[in-house]
């Protein structure tokens, strides 16, 4: 009992938080998908609806595709080339650490700033892409107002935002792989391509799982980038769902509609998550990994 | 042989002419908007983004601090987001030692509900928040901008209880005798060997906080309460082509953070060690 007594004014104020803000939201979501509620006049139940109406109304398979497409431009070129960038900069040689220090700079600029100044940098006529594209003769295209290429770019952005953070923690794990491994695999006549595949790829196995699953849990989840950059548009070909589910709540008012869109969301990460560590799970594990 | 030292000169400069190429495509973007700022929009439209400025012109600065509300935004961010590291990182401390250093009944099981509340995405909770926020007359009001985050987070108390856990028994128990209690041992033990772990939460809650959009946004509508990430946002949708303001206000919204970043750039390369979950 005093051990209690002693303990409560330290777990007090965090459990309240996670309780009142985690844990009593997971279930008000769950009650509100099967309502109906306009913020006018008060909720009402309506069984399944909402969840039907989303995929029959509101082109909820159309948002999880756009979404999916987004996950899919965004996390194997942003997880090749911060790796690779990790690469290249875990040698002894001078400015590395300046280099480091650059790349990660994105990753802390609020994204909304920074996707303000993309849609500066991309504008088809001021821009300075089309710009520079002009200087050697070339047309550039319309960007953010093309629907084919307007994810692309939005995923670009983001690769470029994260890909030095990511890059940090493929960094951290190669260094922390012992010499003595390369050496001898040296003695054995692999190069330097086999050394990678061979040594650094598989020891630095659980590292990787936590880059994919940090990755592709904030992917899901994009909003600040494609807010300012594309609004949904053109058309609704960059429509993914957290968009959605802000445009169905507060421009339609229709809560109940939103809250089944974001179970769709969590079920969809929850089994994403869950799959990647079944995946890693799978493959062998060394004695270095890191 | 005699070739030798010629080619391991050239794979290295073209080693380090890749790498600079790569750092340009890092370091332009903030470049030419830090020219576009300090630019009138005539020449922003009529000479090329990689043109620097060739006078000090502020008329972009002043009219977004002045007319575009940017000196009410900036306080208001500043504001809500000290608040929630504060809270954050001192709430999230208290449940870390206790997690780590005190046994008291149900402990693991309530650490266990916590770990599980990581895998609750942070935009699913925005609808039903939303929701509750109303229900307690919260909506536009400061409060709600920072209170679901200003009570601890279960990653920051995840982390630091790691780091708790790793402080020798005997240095925590020498405190004991001597009838310290656990404040103190907080305090004045456990707290000075802490820093790395300390300015690591520091550090996650005040990026959080400062770059948060979405959840600001939603909970509040009247100007006067205003974050920069919405402030930038609107800025964008309604003045449509005036680059010279919002490249302007862009600058506003970074500045800060790049600050953080100069002070605090060998300790968030270091967190990263922290940070990985094994």
């Amino acid at each position: 009992m005093r051990a209690f007594l002693t303990a409560l004014p330290f777990i007090t104020p965090s459990f309240f938080g996670v309780v009142a803000f985690l844990i009593v939201p997971v279930i008000v979501l769950f009650v509100l998908s099967f309502e109906n509620w306009n913020l006018l006049t008060p909720a009402t139940f309506t069984g399944f609806n909402n969840y039907i109406n989303i995929f029959r109304f509101d082109g909820a398979a159309h948002s999880l595709t756009v979404t999916l497409y987004y996950v899919l431009l965004n996390i194997p070129l942003q997880t090749v080339l911060a790796l690779g960038l990790a690469v290249m900069l875990n040698r002894r040689l001078p400015a590395m650490g300046l280099y480091r220090v650059l790349f990660v700079a994105p990753y802390l600029s609020t994204p909304v700033a920074m996707a303000v100044i993309w849609y500066w940098v991309f504008d088809p006529k001021l821009g300075a892409i089309n710009a520079l594209l002009a200087q050697v003769g070339i047309a550039g295209p319309q960007w953010l107002s093309s629907p084919t290429l307007a994810m692309p770019v939005v995923a670009l952005v983001n690769i470029w935002q994260y890909v030095g953070y990511n890059m940090l923690f493929f960094l951290a794990a190669l260094q922390a792989i012992p010499k003595t491994l390369y050496e001898a695999a040296e003695i054995d006549g692999a190069g330097p391509f086999k050394q990678f595949f061979r040594i650094s790829l598989p020891l630095i196995n659980s590292t990787m799982l936590f880059v994919l699953v940090t990755g592709v849990i904030g992917s899901f989840q994009v909003f600040d980038t494609l807010y300012v950059l594309t609004q949904g548009g053109p058309g609704n070909s960059t429509e993914v769902l957290n968009l959605k589910i802000y445009q169905v709540a507060f421009m339609d008012f229709r809560l109940g509609e939103a809250a089944a869109m974001s179970v769709l969301l969590f079920g969809v990460i929850l089994a994403f998550t869950i799959g990647q560590f079944l995946f890693f799970k799978n493959r062998t594990t060394y004695e270095y990994s890191v | 042989m005699k070739g030798f030292p010629v080619t391991r000169a050239g794979r290295l400069a073209v080693f380090y002419l890749v790498l600079t190429v790569i750092a340009a495509v890092f370091l332009v973007p903030y470049l030419f908007t830090l020219f576009a700022a300090f630019k009138p929009i005539g020449k922003i439209f009529s000479e090329p983004a990689w043109i620097p400025p060739n006078s000090l012109y502020l008329t972009n600065f002043t009219h977004d601090f002045e007319d575009g509300g940017f000196y009410r935004y900036l306080g208001n961010t500043a504001l809500v987001t000290v608040v929630l590291t504060l809270g954050q990182v001192f709430f999230s401390m208290l449940a870390a030692y206790a997690f780590a250093r005190l046994s008291f009944p149900g402990r693991d099981k309530i650490f266990w509900l916590y770990l599980l509340t990581l895998m609750v995405p942070n935009a699913v909770t925005i609808i039903p928040l939303y929701a509750i926020m109303r229900e307690a007359h919260l909506l536009n009001t400061y409060y709600a901008i920072f209170l679901p985050y200003v009570f601890g987070a279960p990653y920051t108390i995840f982390l630091m209880r790691q780091f708790f856990r790793n402080i020798p028994q005997e240095v925590i128990d020498a405190a004991r005798c001597d009838g310290c209690s656990e404040w103190r041992i907080l305090r004045q033990i456990v707290v000075p060997l802490s820093r790395p772990v300390i300015i690591t939460a520091t550090l996650i809650a005040f990026v959080f906080g400062w770059n948060n959009f979405l959840w600001p946004l939603i909970v509040t509508n009247s100007q006067s309460l205003y974050v920069l990430t919405i402030g930038l946002a609107n800025f964008q949708s309604n003045m449509n082509s005036q680059w010279n303001y919002s490249l302007a206000a862009s600058v506003i919204t970074l500045v800060p953070m790049a600050v953080v970043f100069i002070v605090f750039q060998k300790q968030i390369i270091r967190s990263i060690s922290i940070t990985q979950i094994r």
